[in-house]
């Protein structure tokens, strides 16, 4: 087993109040799996692949991951796990202006402390594996939506994670560019037996995955 | 690692060029004065370091106690040197004790060469050099000076008096010091090459100077008289306690006080001055009366100044980035998902500081470079640009980067390296949720110290108008005069000089007399004034001249009458020594004596006070007389004259006519003359450095602190863009809109400008107390200088936001 959610709530207070983001959440994932999480905006999709990612904490429950308990570990161990085993694409891509393609997908390399030449052999790899070769020098604001994001994906995967988490990957994307994305989730899924728990709205990107996960107002539905 | 740090560094500084340019010219404003500051300390710091027992060295000096005040003299009486040795201390290694002496010239007898003026000449024997260790080149340290008649030369005077000579060959050859005094080069030894305040260059041996020049001074000293020629200096042994020498010393002095000065509140006590402290002493001096030497206190002030320079960058700095924090919270969250810890993002921070400081450095090396130059007045000869190369200079200089870097990159790097990834990636940080509370208490700061530095110009600047166009109650416009070289006694001379002035067309007045009124040469004597039960003691300056002498200088009698003639012993006294001895009518004091050395001195008149000196000081109280000594030791040395003041054209030739008298009179001495308007300036010079100075630093602080109100601005009316849009919309004027960004800003110069008035008013208030005259601390200062603060702010806000309020509304709402 990948990773165990058990009843993780998740609130704040308002005016003395508490709102749940999350409320008793309980989720398995197996190694090898595709999960979409849906529902509609504010349902908890994204604070719950925070959760998972170890971005953003919850007040009760336990996880584990991958058999530690993350919910006792200290934030620098956590760190170190998620940055071993766990790669992030966002919505709106998140890469770094100042640095070229290339230089973007080197940093999760430099923080995990990869040697010179491994390192500019993953680069070289993963830039040959995505046709950016030709590309490599370009600034993000020279490429298309389609290739940022092919790009975010890349940098999620050079560090060869178990785990890529995607919020919404697709959502600044068209019609064509997302296909291209949800089949290369697919393809990475099936071939290479990479863990992917995406958020998404939509349907026809969730019928990508083996499994879904509805969520509304923080909770779990459809059991 | 490293090298992906760096890069981004660079492409960050390259990006936000403006804010990078007035990080960069702060820092380096503050930094330069810091070099430039730092050398001078490390300067002043490093004389005489290089002794091998230089922590043994001692020199003995002599305080006065006297109820006028404490005095102090860097000689000591000339018998103490004997004491000492008499005493066979085992805490002394040495007992050297020498006599400075300034010889009219010396003549290399071989070849008949005259060198005018040698300096750094003293009387002394084996002993100095037991203390000091030099490199002999030639010679014997122990025997050089045994006998009467004998030289020891600095390498360079002995090359400089026996040019193309081997320094073998010099040996035994003799000079002749002012035509009287032969000696034999018994030894050469090498210049210290070191900085040093030892600067003697000819040392002949002490027996000469008791048989043949200064015989009195050696031979009929007595415990009574401190001559700061006499000097004395010791070498502990490797265990002595200085303290208990000290005490030794103490005992000594108590032993020769005379009881009768004891029973008036005056004694005089004995003070070893450790060798490192002979250079930054005001209280003693040093051996070079032309190199102008600071003080540690003025050291310690312009390090305070440079202090405060860096500071001000550094907040430049703290402020500007944490202003643009925001605008890398995105980079910042997207690293941390990547698995940056914090404490790599801190040293990524610190880095991107570290390379901007380094820039500044680099430009300040520059800057230094040209501040040597600029500010060659307050710097030292010796210290020249070569000795930023000195590896201490160097360390302290990466030591003061390092520290600068974290000063001002710290915080910002701290509150950066806070961000949440998922708050920042979830846009949760908006650009308005940051307030900058520290930055407005920083911005404050900075407005504080800009404020009290334009009001301590603005004060100084009006005390210094004040005490130099203040009537120094006497008459200065046109008058000049000139010493008569003392060494030449003959009266015949001088009397015939000045007739031959008289005859020049363009001076109208010649007087033979004493000093001039004002002067930074006084004699004073110790003066009991006798009335039938009274009697007042009390230091008396004297004033010696005649009564054409009171007349050229405008001085006037208030009651009596003028000395009969210029020699006969009768004393006219100022206002202020009424004062003194407690009688208020002018009239009441005539006819009384006076009573010094057991003679009676009578007074015949008073005369109104006028300033002897720096109207910084009130009116000594001082008595005017006749030469009162005939020949050899007369006073009346210095002639007075007042030039046509109609025609100062024709200034220039009648100078150049008298010079030609002197030249004809004199031609051994070189002509020097003074204007009496140019002394009063001199006795200025210290205020008019510190005016000078000042000025520099409030333009330098406002320079600082205005770039990084410029920097701000420039951020909150590119933050407000869309803010500015709407409002224009909806009608507000281009004014409004000025005033809407600008208020903020107002509100914190307005702020500073509370918190410095207290600041500056106690601070100038202590300044002024120094000043026995002085100006009021005027409310228009105060106000004159806020407002000036105001506009200065306000100009160089509104380079920003009238563009910003001029920009058109559909564009920057179309952007967002």
């Amino acid at each position: 087993m990948l990773l165990q959610l058990n009843n993780i709530f998740k609130w704040v207070q308002q005016g003395g109040q508490r709102i749940f983001l999350l409320k008793d959440i309980n989720l398995e994932v197996e190694e090898g799996e595709f999960i979409s999480i849906m529902g509609p905006s504010g349902s908890g999709k994204s604070t719950l692949l925070n959760v998972i990612g170890m971005l953003d904490t919850f007040d009760e429950g336990e996880y584990d991951f991958l058999s530690e308990s993350v919910h006792t570990l200290k934030e620098k161990y956590r760190t170190n796990l998620y940055k071993e085993y766990i790669g992030f694409v966002f919505q709106s891509y998140h890469l770094l202006d100042d640095l070229t393609v290339e230089e973007n997908l080197e940093m999760p390399l430099l923080y995990k402390k990869v040697k010179g030449s491994e390192r500019k052999a993953l680069v070289a790899d993963m830039l040959d594996r995505f046709n950016f070769v030709g590309k490599k020098d370009l600034f993000p604001s020279q490429l298309s939506g389609g290739q940022q994001q092919l790009v975010g994906v890349a940098r999620a995967l050079i560090g060869k994670p178990k785990l890529i988490l995607a919020d919404e990957p697709t959502g600044n994307l068209n019609s064509q560019q997302s296909e291209e994305i949800m089949e290369l989730f697919k393809r990475l899924n099936k071939e290479e037996g990479v863990t992917i728990i995406q958020v998404t709205h939509s349907e026809k990107n969730a019928a990508y995955g083996s499994r879904i996960i509805n969520l509304l107002d923080g909770r779990q539905i459809g059991l | 690692m490293l090298h992906n740090y760096i890069k981004i560094a660079f492409r960050n500084v390259w990006k936000n060029k403006v804010f990078s340019l007035i990080n960069i010219l702060g820092l380096s404003i503050g930094l330069s004065a810091a070099f430039v500051i730092g050398a001078m300390v490390f300067y002043d710091l490093s004389f005489d370091k290089f002794h091998p027992d230089g922590d043994r060295i001692y020199r003995v000096t002599t305080a006065f106690k006297s109820p006028d005040g404490d005095f102090y003299n860097a000689g000591v009486t000339v018998p103490l040197a004997q004491a000492l040795v008499d005493l066979k201390m085992e805490e002394l290694e040495t007992v050297a004790p020498f006599f400075t002496t300034y010889p009219l010239h010396v003549q290399n007898q071989e070849t008949g060469d005259r060198f005018k003026n040698p300096e750094f000449v003293i009387y002394t024997d084996a002993s100095y050099f037991k203390t000091f260790e030099y490199n002999w080149l030639v010679g014997n340290k122990e025997s050089a000076l045994e006998e009467p008649n004998r030289v020891v030369l600095s390498e360079e005077r002995a090359r400089k008096y026996f040019p193309n000579k081997e320094l073998d060959d010099i040996l035994g050859k003799s000079v002749m010091y002012n035509d009287t005094i032969p000696a034999t080069v018994s030894g050469i030894v090498a210049n210290f090459n070191k900085r040093t305040d030892i600067v003697f260059e000819e040392f002949i041996s002490l027996k000469t100077a008791a048989t043949q020049d200064m015989t009195n001074a050696v031979n009929e000293a007595n415990w009574n008289n401190t001559n700061s020629a006499s000097q004395l200096f010791i070498k502990l042994s490797k265990r002595a306690d200085p303290i208990e020498v000290q005490e030794t010393l103490t005992q000594i002095a108590k032993e020769h006080d005379e009881p009768e000065m004891v029973a008036i509140g005056r004694s005089n006590t004995y003070a070893i001055q450790p060798l490192a402290d002979i250079h930054l002493n005001p209280d003693y001096g040093t051996f070079d009366f032309d190199d102008s030497r600071t003080t540690m206190a003025a050291l310690k002030s312009l390090l305070l100044l440079a202090a405060i320079l860096v500071l001000l960058g550094c907040i430049n700095f703290i402020n500007l980035n944490t202003a643009q924090a925001i605008q890398r919270a995105k980079e910042i969250g997207v690293r941390k998902t990547l698995g940056s810890s914090r404490k790599q993002l801190i040293f990524q921070f610190l880095g991107e500081t570290f390379i901007l400081t380094l820039a500044a450095a680099a430009l300040s090396f520059f800057l230094s470079k040209w501040l040597l130059t600029l500010f060659s007045d307050f710097i030292p000869v010796g210290l020249t640009f070569e000795l930023f190369w000195n590896h201490w200079i160097v360390l302290g200089i990466v030591l003061l980067l390092l520290l600068v870097t974290v000063l001002s990159g710290f915080y910002p790097a701290l509150v950066m390296s806070k961000y949440e990834p998922v708050s920042v990636l979830k846009q949760q940080i908006l650009p308005n949720s940051d307030k900058g509370s520290l930055r407005k208490y920083l911005t404050v700061f900075q407005f504080v110290i800009a404020q009290v530095f334009i009001i301590a110009t603005l004060m100084v600047g009006k005390q210094l108008n004040y005490i130099m166009k203040k009537d120094m109650g006497f008459k200065t416009e046109a008058i000049a005069y000139l010493r008569t070289p003392w060494r030449d006694t003959s009266a015949i001379k001088r009397a015939r000089f000045v007739r031959q002035m008289e005859e020049l067309s363009g001076i109208n007045q010649v007087v033979l007399s004493g000093n001039p009124p004002a002067s930074f040469s006084t004699m004073s004597m110790g003066a009991l004034f006798v009335d039938e039960e009274k009697e007042v003691n009390s230091d008396l300056q004297l004033m010696y001249g005649n009564a054409n002498y009171f007349d050229l200088y405008n001085l006037k009698l208030v009651a009596g009458r003028m000395p009969l003639n210029d020699s006969i012993r009768e004393y006219v006294v100022n206002r202020s020594y009424l004062k003194v001895i407690g009688i208020e009518n002018p009239e009441d004091v005539v006819g009384k004596n006076l009573k010094a050395d057991n003679e009676m001195l009578p007074i015949v008149g008073v005369m109104e006070d006028f300033n002897q000196h720096s109207l910084k000081y009130g009116v000594a109280p001082m008595a005017f007389t006749g030469g009162s000594y005939s020949g050899k030791w007369t006073q009346f040395r210095t002639i007075h004259f007042k030039l046509n003041s109609l025609d100062t054209s024709d200034w220039p030739t009648t100078i150049s006519r008298v010079e030609t008298i002197w030249k004809d009179m004199y031609p051994e001495s070189d002509f020097e003359y003074s204007f009496m308007d140019d002394t009063v300036k001199k006795f200025y010079e210290s205020e008019q450095k510190t005016s000078i100075l000042l000025q520099w630093a409030t333009g330098l602080a406002i320079l600082i602190s205005c770039l990084g109100l410029f920097g701000l601005v420039i951020h909150t009316t590119e933050r407000r863009t869309k803010e500015i849009g709407v409002r224009k919309i909806l009608g507000a004027s281009l004014f409004q809109l000025n005033f809407l960004l600008s208020k903020e800003f107002l509100k914190l110069v307005l702020i500073a400008f509370l918190i410095a008035t207290p600041i500056a008013w106690y601070g100038l208030n202590y300044w002024l107390e120094g000043f026995a005259n002085k100006t009021t601390l005027s409310w228009w200062i105060f106000t004159l200088s806020g407002l000036a603060m105001i506009l200065i702010a306000l100009l160089i806000m509104s380079v920003k936001t009238i563009a910003s309020a001029n920009t058109n509304p559909v564009k920057s709402l179309r952007t967002e």
